[in-house]
């Protein structure tokens, strides 16, 4: 099977977020960037197909020229080649507008199946994946945990609320947005790095691609949330702090 | 363009409440841009979910009914949306930010040139629509600038269900045009993970319990707690070294690593080794009589006091408040 | 008494016929031992070089050289009896050097000692006190082995070393009856004859046996690695540790070989005596095994060759197996050899292992803890953040920032360098040292974090650091080394050692180890008009605000500990812990006992100083798994217990972390357990504040 997983490079999770002049996203310098984690499962998910099925792992990122590590990162772990949409404005395109910039990488490869991670852990709006398949006319379900091929295509297991899951069968090729979880994650191997350094990476810009960039929906302005996260600790009787907390699970942590 | 489209999730035969919840957003937004609030219901028989909607304070009822929609799936959801939203031009449409949601809304605003403005938690003037940026360490403000409709989601819990009044709506069908070659998934029955293996893994809600418990004994007075929460149980190290509990239920660096929306820590005074297995908890809670417990670092919600009446009374308050 | 009568045949005896014959036999016994020693002389030579060897210092060479061999110390000093036993017999083989020489010098005629001139004659008679010795020593070692028996030579009886032994005797015996019989005896001849004999036997079993380490170990000790638990750079490009015999070095060849079989090494093991699979004796034993069957150009995987692929993982390395073995042989680079073939090729696939490495992968601690955790406790604790003017640099690691004992630690070493008016700072932003990395195998990321660390370092103008964890300070002293030039650090116990005389040993904290419970207690409360800490112009305000823990727990530690209020005066007895990078690795034993006798008395556990049992966290495996049966930590903190001292004093966080665990079955009867700088603190004046 020929799978593209486009893979996204974020910033590590701990990093200290500090508001920038623009007052539009946060200011950059310093940070360290990391692989997105359900990306990261869907890499896996990916190079387990290739193990068992045999095929091609390419690995598909927009972004500036930082992203390179994390391409390394990808073929260090096993993925075969990398596209790499040079493109420094990732920012100013809305989720269709980054999708598709996507397509149009993906379309000239003709893959059997295009894996994409659940969300992002900066922005978080897990469309991407769904907006791909929308772009390239392919049918797509989301929240993947395991994926079987079959002879006429493919069976998923997809997670629904509260414990519950799904098996749903499609044809190929498709588009899987990948859950955390589903496998064990590999470590990167020294081996593995070694050996990526031969693996070619193509880069295309985003200009090349030549799609529409206007956004629809524009993001005005971040700021920090009210509320830090500090312990609050529950005062009263136990039944006043049972009460008070069953409240507050209820309506501001909203987990009941 | 005019009204306010919300799009209804049913569950167990029912309106959600998630749907409710998208409702009283719905409302929010209509009284800000002065337009009517429709409500829609999507399924191959839709009569009695589509009488309890007209149930509320909004304008119309909209029911969307196809055979092809008796089970759910993205291509038969999107086309059928599509096409109504088409036909009826609506300013916004709003829908709860559920699984199923997540799997067709961003195609459907796609396929009408849109970019659907994900897990909402607050609407502001504008209307500018908050979210939570960076696993919630920001928020921003979005805005949408196209000229089609906006399509808004909407996070569980930030709008309340209970503010949406009774009312009496107008109904009318809508008939889309689907062929079954449209649908390419074929979605198999649900069904849960296995139920003998205990997986903390995956569990959303736990109740973790440590020495402060003192003796094997008194278990049952977690074991409530959790049943009434619907939660697992899990357990530091110490507890399950004395057999009071299975291994597997272990917590922490030897045992396993959880992730739940909510875990509560009883007993426990949060030594490292228990940390490193909870710490990617959503919302923490401890229960311990030493206020100065490490524990109470990393939690959310602390109670500094007895486990041996807190635990009652919490159980007690939580069956009152899922009635 | 003739005294020299051995030299006894003069060339006259000898027929033409006896001279052919020993020409023959000589020849013959040369040319089998040359058959086998050859091959192993192969090996070694046909095994990869040891990339960036040198000889120099020499210095160190011939030091080691002198006192492991010629002197036996390692020998000795480790196992006294059988150690001296065992020098008696090597200096007797050294003393005999020139009468075998001569011995067969004679029988052809061309004997160069001549009993009659001086130094002949006090060089026979030199020879002949270390004959005595020898005899004596090679049958208590015999007794030992196959009457005693103890359990580290292995279950099998050896009758190869049984008669060698008694080829050895029957040597000193020939040499020594020959000075009691008169000149022209003709039992002369027989006894000359059978000394040949039993030599020209005992060559060609010589590389057969482990009686190769003859001719091999002074070579393993004077060509070692040097250092302790030095694990070689990889090297080239398709270098990934030890896969397979063709990573096999000269050196690790030359060790193989080396091996007595006198099993100190499992002896001292942890994971030996806790019933683990991990056997080093057999390690290294099947290591020989493996070069004499496939040979160093084998691709054959040392892997299941050498031992079980989970064998290698249950390692600690406590470095007690490197530090006892009396030849030479370096376990520690080939068991941490092991592991990189298997981690660096991805073959080892670890539930644990694998969440520690994607945990350093993405952030900065093996913990897995957001690093905002570790700001807060900053701010908490109200600690200076490092500016580059500060003297030290204060390296919290990953439990002095994550974990709450591991803070207890840090909070009162902070506690110590304002007292002493000495600057200090943390970094804003700290990665691991990589240390679980660098002994688990995985080279990738060590060396991500070795670079990325050292760079930091040097743009923050570090120069001096502290650190309260010894596997921090030695992977930055040590292993960073192959990255860059680390900045100098010390641990806690060598800077607070220093400074002892100018640290209250008892007074104004109130702790004094004499005191009655009640009193005690009372004295853990803040004293209104406590003294203040005598301030110098550059002591910066520095009463720690914020939770103290330490004093709640020790409070309650010591009220829960123990008999209530009208009990007795108690006196405090502290047994300290050498953890094992700190003491077989750095050397360091007497300065925290320095510092633990300033506070109370000090006792000693029954395995102390470079003998100390490790705690079971190192080598990465207080990140793993749980242990299979019996825990090491739950061994060595009962053996801490048993000592019946009233605190257990530990100078690792790691180890301190271990017995806490082990300790909480025991409940209140348990001893406390404290770090070196919370035992110093104790005897602190000053405010603690906690926060509201």
């Amino acid at each position: 099977m020929k799978i593209i997983v486009a893979i996204k490079q974020v910033p590590e999770r701990d990093a200290q977020v500090r508001i920038d002049s623009s007052g539009k996203w946060i200011d950059e310098s310093g940070l360290q960037w990391a692989l997105n984690e359900s990306d990261a499962y869907a890499l896996e998910e990916a190079l387990q197909q290739k193990e068992k099925n045999g095929g091609e792992v390419i690995v598909l990122t927009a972004g500036p020229e930082r992203v390179g590590p994390t391409i390394r990162e990808a073929l260090a772990k096993g993925a075969d080649r990398a596209i790499h949409i040079d493109c420094d404005d990732l920012a100013s395109r809305d989720a269709l507008g980054v999708a598709r910039l996507l397509a149009a990488a993906i379309q000239p490869e003709s893959p059997d199946l295009i894996l994409t991670g659940l969300q992002s852990e900066d922005l978080g709006l897990g469309q991407t994946g769904v907006i791909v398949a929308e772009l390239l006319g392919l049918p797509h379900a989301t929240l993947i945990l395991q994926v079987e091929k079959t002879g006429t295509g493919i069976k998923v297991k997809r997670e629904l609320e509260e414990g519950w899951f799904q098996s749903v069968e499609l044809p190929t090729p498709a588009v899987l947005t990948i859950q955390s979880g589903g496998n064990k994650l590999r470590y990167a191997t020294l081996m593995g790095i070694k050996r990526a350094k031969t693996k070619d990476v193509r880069r295309v810009t985003a200009a090349e691609l030549a799609v529409d960039a206007a956004p629809v929906v524009v993001l005005d302005r971040i700021a920090l949330p009210q509320k830090q996260k500090t312990t609050q600790m529950l005062p009263g009787t136990p039944k006043e702090a049972a009460a008070t907390l069953v409240e507050k699970l209820k309506f501001e942590a909203r987990v009941l | 363009m005019s009204g306010i489209f919300v799009v209804l999730q049913e569950r167990d035969a029912r309106v959600s409440r998630a749907s409710w919840e998208a409702i009283a957003a719905g409302q929010l937004l209509g009284s800000q841009l002065n337009q009517p609030v429709t409500a829609v219901v999507l399924g191959a028989a839709t009569e009695a979910l589509a009488a309890e909607a007209a149930a509320k304070a909004i304008a119309k009822v909209v029911r969307v009914d196809h055979p092809l929609l008796a089970q759910y799936t993205a291509d038969g959801f999107t086309a059928a949306l599509a096409q109504l939203i088409q036909a009826q031009s609506p300013t916004a449409v709003v829908l709860p930010h559920t699984y199923q949601v997540r799997d067709y809304a961003p195609a459907l605003a796609a396929r009408l040139g849109q970019v659907l403005i994900s897990d909402v938690v607050a609407i502001g003037d504008g209307p500018t629509f908050t979210r939570q940026l960076l696993q919630g360490r920001l928020t921003g403000a979005y805005r949408p600038t196209g000229s089609g409709p906006c399509f808004i989601s909407v996070q569980a819990g930030a709008f309340r269900a209970d503010t949406v009044q009774a009312g009496a709506a107008e109904i009318s069908t809508f008939t889309p045009t689907l062929d079954a070659a449209q649908i390419r998934t074929q979605p198999g029955e649900p069904f849960r993970g296995a139920a003998q293996t205990v997986d903390l893994g995956s569990a959303q809600l736990i109740v973790a319990v440590g020495r402060g418990i003192k003796d094997a004994d008194n278990l049952p007075l977690i074991q409530d707690l959790a049943t009434a929460l619907g939660a697992e149980i899990a357990a530091s190290r110490p507890i399950c070294d004395n057999g009071w509990l299975p291994m597997e239920r272990q917590v922490g660096s030897s045992g396993q690593t959880v992730s739940p929306k909510l875990y509560l820590a009883v007993g426990i005074s949060g030594a490292i080794q228990h940390l490193v297995g909870m710490k990617g908890s959503q919302c923490i809670v401890a229960i311990n009589k030493d206020p100065d417990a490490p524990i109470f670092e990393v939690a959310d919600y602390g109670i500094a006091g007895d486990l041996f009446e807190v635990v009652p009374a919490l159980t007690e308050a939580i069956k009152t408040a899922k009635q | 008494m003739n005294p020299l009568a051995l030299t006894l045949a003069s060339p006259q005896h000898f027929s033409i016929l006896e001279k052919l014959l020993l020409a023959l036999l000589t020849l013959t016994s040369a040319a089998l031992f040359w058959r086998r020693f050859g091959v192993v002389l192969d090996k070694i030579l046909k095994s990869k070089k040891d990339a960036g060897f040198s000889l120099r210092p020499l210095g160190r060479r011939v030091g080691d050289f002198v006192w492991e061999v010629m002197l036996q110390a390692k020998v000795i000093r480790q196992r006294p009896l059988a150690g001296l036993a065992h020098a008696f017999v090597f200096w007797g083989f050294c003393a005999f050097a020139l009468v075998t020489l001569n011995h067969f010098a004679a029988g052809f005629g061309l004997g160069f000692l001549s009993p009659d001139g001086l130094f002949g004659h006090c060089y026979f008679s030199f020879a002949a006190v270390f004959a005595l010795a020898c005899a004596i020593g090679i049958l208590g070692l015999f007794i030992r082995r196959f009457l005693v028996r103890p359990k580290w030579l292995g279950k099998k009886l050896s009758y190869e070393s049984g008669f060698i032994a008694f080829l050895i005797f029957l040597l000193m015996a020939t040499y020594l009856a020959a000075f009691f019989l008169p000149e022209t005896s003709p039992a002369l001849r027989t006894l000359w004859w059978i000394h040949t004999l039993a030599i020209l036997t005992f060559l060609p079993i010589i590389p057969h046996t482990k009686h190769l380490h003859l001719l091999l170990s002074p070579a393993t000790v004077f060509l070692s690695r040097g250092g302790f638990s030095r694990i070689p750079a990889l090297d080239g490009d398709e270098d990934f540790g030890l896969v397979a015999g063709t990573d096999l070095t000269r050196l690790v060849t030359l060790q193989a070989y080396s091996c007595v079989e006198c099993g100190r090494c499992t002896e001292h093991c942890p994971a030996a005596n806790t019933a683990k699979l991990l056997n080093p004796k057999e390690v290294i034993l099947n290591l020989r095994g493996y070069l004499n069957t496939l040979g160093p150009a084998s691709d054959r995987p040392l892997i299941e060759s050498l031992a079980a692929p989970q064998v290698p993982f249950q390692c600690t390395t406590c470095g007690a197996c490197e530090f006892q073995c009396p030849v030479g042989i370096e376990h520690l680079p080939i068991l941490v050899g092991l592991r990189r073939g298997a981690v660096n090729t991805g073959a080892w696939d670890d539930d644990y292992g694998s969440k520690l490495f994607l945990a350093l992968e993405r952030g900065s601690n093996p913990l897995g803890m957001p690093a905002t955790d570790r700001d807060k406790f900053i701010e908490k604790a109200a600690l200076p953040l490092f500016d580059g003017t500060q003297e030290y640099c204060l390296w919290l690691g990953c439990m002095g920032a994550y974990d709450p004992q591991g803070r207890q630690i840090v909070t009162d070493l902070a506690r110590i360098l304002n007292y002493l008016g000495i600057s200090y700072g943390v970094l804003r932003k700290e990665k691991c040292t990589g240390d679980a990395a660098r002994r688990l195998g995985n080279d990738l990321l060590f060396q991500q974090l070795a670079e990325s660390n050292l760079e930091a370092l040097a743009q923050s103008k570090v120069k001096k650091m502290l650190s309260i964890c010894p596997h921090c300070v030695r992977t930055i002293q040590e292993d960073w080394k192959e990255y860059g030039v680390p900045p100098a650090i010390e641990h806690h116990s060598e800077f607070i050692a220093r400074h002892l005389h100018r640290l209250p040993s008892e007074g104004a904290g109130g702790f004094n180890p004499l005191k009655s419970q009640d009193e005690k207690s009372r004295a853990l409360a803040p004293e209104a008009g406590s003294p203040q800490p005598p301030s110098t112009a550059t002591s910066p305000e520095g009463f720690v605000t914020g939770h103290d823990f330490s004093r709640a727990e020790t409070a309650a530690q010591l009220t829960g500990a123990l008999a209530p209020a009208t009990a007795p005066p108690v006196l405090e007895t502290i047994v300290y812990h050498d953890p094992c990078y700190l003491g077989r690795y750095r050397n360091i034993y007497e300065e925290p006992r320095a510092v633990v006798r300033a506070t109370g008395h000090l006792v000693e556990a029954p395995r102390s100083h470079e003998r100390s049992f490790c705690c079971g966290a190192g080598g990465g495996l207080t990140f793993l798994g749980e242990e299979t049966g019996e825990r090491v930590s739950h061994v060595r903190t009962a053996e801490l217990v048993a000592t019946g001292a009233t605190t257990i004093a530990t100078a690792c966080p790691f180890c301190n972390s271990m017995f806490r665990d082990a300790l909480a079955d025991k409940g209140d009867t348990a001893p406390q357990l404290l770090d070196i700088a919370q035992l110093t603190a104790r005897n602190l004046p000053g405010k603690i504040e906690k926060q509201a």
